[in-house]
């Protein structure tokens, strides 16, 4: 059992305050959103979480050790692995080598990266990708591969920065059942950002919302879906009105 | 398991060196002496051209600076080959055991390739922490550093005045083989995952370190390999002339080479070494044309000057319609049978 944790983070950027005083936990085996408007604040906190940026205040703790000053290699090494809003694949490379850069960046060999890499693939569900060049891919299958590659190495936490994103119901749901199977089968934590709360909704066992860096309201689906202050911070922005109509079957 | 990227990647540095052991072989039966040299000289051109590859192709950092191990290299030679009665007369400043040094030029390559990769680590150790423009600009102070070093300290190396007796080397073969070598050299550096982790990280930066890639380590480690490669050809380049001065491994040099990896394509290892086997003929040619040849009962001649001004043209004209140089990023293969996938990312795939 692991636990990862945001401590009063606060992060300011040349005036205009990211984060404030956010506090957030993740366990082993647990799933927990972090919505939020545009501009709350919430891939900031992925960057505080994962070594690529620095808190002005506050600490990041991974089982009640202290983080800060890692480097991205170093924090990942250390079992926090992310993805990234818009997929950052590499490109030019085949889907399989994509997932061996994170296992020969753990320190494998490139036998022991791709003989793993390939039984990712499969465990994704992906494993006909395996020799697509990553550029080529259609949207939905890069966010599977980015997911993948992630997973190599057996990371204790991963971290999804809004991985539905574009994705159709149909794909938000097959997505939303790879999520469980991360949690339960490898007993990962998972911290998962998203505009899709309905399928925040149906996934999440806690909720954490944000809004201009502070967080606005913490608890479980139901309650979150309830929350007046929650409605109220996404009034503002036309585009996520929506909110919980959206329902994910779980 | 159909899949095994690495053996066949294999082919790559196998239709390179066949194709360097053809140069030689024409060099052998052609059996002049003008001609012999120039062959040498792309050998040597050759080494450069990998040795640059490995640093900049995989790391994406252009280097302005990597002629400074060559030159490293080539004091070594100096140094470690030179009869110990004329080393006394023109570096008199040489501590006494290695005034007394003498070893073959093999020898004199394999340590000028230590002693470069020596200082590829302490250079390398500040300068990988630089990105960009930045670190671009390093190397080439590092370059400018190490030719003001050779240049002033004339009790060593005999400042500015040339270094003489340098046993020279006119067999094709001896370079032949450390073109070969540097090309194994450069390939076995590519497939490594060190390798396949620096191409992650130049094409993609963030996502590299989210995999854990420690990219300034993984850049140093291509440092000090390319390095040594260039250590080693700075010292046969000494015992191909057998004559050395801080300015034979200066800006005339630096230009040349990475002229050659960036019209071969600095993406792949073929592209360099196609690079310098494309160019060199090119010059060789022009030259030629210049000295002038026999049509019938007169000579045509170009004009002289014509050779720079074409050699500048051609350049353009290929990275105008191939910016990514001659060979984009692919690699020589053999045809693939039964693959749907184009390679495209270094010599790996
Ligand atoms: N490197 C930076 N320098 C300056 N300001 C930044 C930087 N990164 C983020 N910001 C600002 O910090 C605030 C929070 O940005 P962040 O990207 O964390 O929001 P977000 O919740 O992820 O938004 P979105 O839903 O659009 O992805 C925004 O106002 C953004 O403009
Ligand atoms: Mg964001």
């Amino acid at each position: 059992m692991s636990e990862l944790s945001a401590d009063k983070v606060s992060v300011a950027f040349a005036g205009l305050k990211a984060l404030s005083g956010v506090d957030l936990t993740v366990a082993s085996g647990q799933i927990v959103g972090l919505i939020g408007p545009n501009g709350a604040g919430k891939t900031t906190l992925v960057n505080v979480l994962t070594g690529f940026q620095a808190a002005t205040e506050g600490s990041v703790r991974l089982d009640g050790q202290g983080l800060s000053g890692l480097r991205p290699h170093e924090v990942r090494r250390r079992g926090i692995a992310r993805t990234f809003q818009g997929g950052r694949l590499f490109r030019d490379l085949p889907v399989i080598d994509n997932l061996e850069v994170t296992g020969v960046g753990l320190g494998q060999s490139r036998k022991a990266a791709i003989a793993e890499a390939e039984a990712m693939l499969d465990w994704v569900g992906i494993a006909p990708l395996a020799n697509r060049i990553a550029g080529t891919l259609p949207y939905t299958d890069e966010r599977r591969v980015a997911i993948g590659r992630a997973l190599m190495g057996r990371p204790a936490f991963l971290l999804l920065d809004e991985p539905a994103a574009g994705m159709s119901a149909q794909e938000a749901a097959e997505l939303s059942a790879l999520i469980r199977r991360i949690a339960e089968e490898l007993g990962c934590g998972v911290l998962l950002i998203e505009h899709n709360v309905g399928l925040v909704l149906g996934l999440c066992d806690h909720i954490v919302v944000l809004d201009s860096g502070a967080v606005i309201e913490t608890g479980p689906p139901a309650a979150i879906r309830d929350s007046e202050r929650v409605r109220h911070a996404y009034m503002g922005t036309a585009a996520e009105t929506d909110l919980p109509v959206l329902e994910v079957e779980a | 398991m159909s899949r095994s990227p690495l053996r066949r990647s294999l082919a790559t540095p196998v239709l390179l060196g066949l194709i360097l052991v053809a140069f030689a072989l024409v060099a052998w039966a052609v059996g002049s002496k003008p001609f012999n040299q120039t062959i040498i000289d792309i050998f040597l051109k050759v080494i450069f051209a990998v040795g640059l590859w490995v640093f900049i192709g995989n790391s994406g950092v252009i280097s302005f600076g990597h002629i400074a191990f060559a030159c490293l290299g080539g004091y070594v030679a100096a140094w470690t080959t030179i009869k110990p009665m004329m080393k006394g007369i023109s570096m008199p400043g040489l501590p006494d055991w290695l005034m007394q040094t003498e070893i073959p030029y093999w020898a004199a390559a394999a340590v000028g390739a230590g002693w470069a990769a020596v200082w590829a680590l302490i250079f390398g150790a500040v300068l990988m922490r630089l990105s960009g423009i930045a670190a671009s600009i390093a190397t080439f102070a590092m370059l400018a550093m190490v030719n003001s070093i050779y240049s002033n300290w004339d009790s060593v190396t005999a400042a500015t005045s040339s270094v003489v007796g340098i046993p020279i080397v006119r067999s094709v073969w001896p370079y032949l083989i450390a073109a070969i070598l540097a090309v194994v050299l450069g390939w076995a550096y590519g497939i490594s995952r060190h390798g396949l982790a620096l191409r992650a990280a130049r094409d993609e930066p963030t996502a590299a370190a989210a995999s854990g890639v420690n990219i300034p380590r993984m850049r140093l480690i291509a440092f000090v390999v390319s390095g040594a490669i260039m250590g080693m050809g700075g010292a046969l380049y000494a015992h191909s002339i057998g004559i050395v001065t801080p300015d034979t491994f200066y800006l005339g040099l630096t230009f040349i080479t990475l002229s050659m990896l960036v019209v071969g394509g600095m993406g792949s290892l073929s592209g360099a070494v196609l690079g310098v086997l494309f160019l060199s003929s090119l010059i060789q040619g022009l030259r030629w044309l210049e000295a002038g040849v026999q049509v019938g009962t007169s000579t045509f001649a170009l004009p002289g000057g014509v050779q720079e001004i074409a050699l500048g043209a051609v350049m353009i004209l290929i990275l105008m319609f191939r910016p990514a140089g001659i060979m984009g990023n692919r690699e020589l293969t053999l045809p693939r049978a039964g693959s749907d996938t184009p390679g495209r990312s270094g010599p790996t795939n």
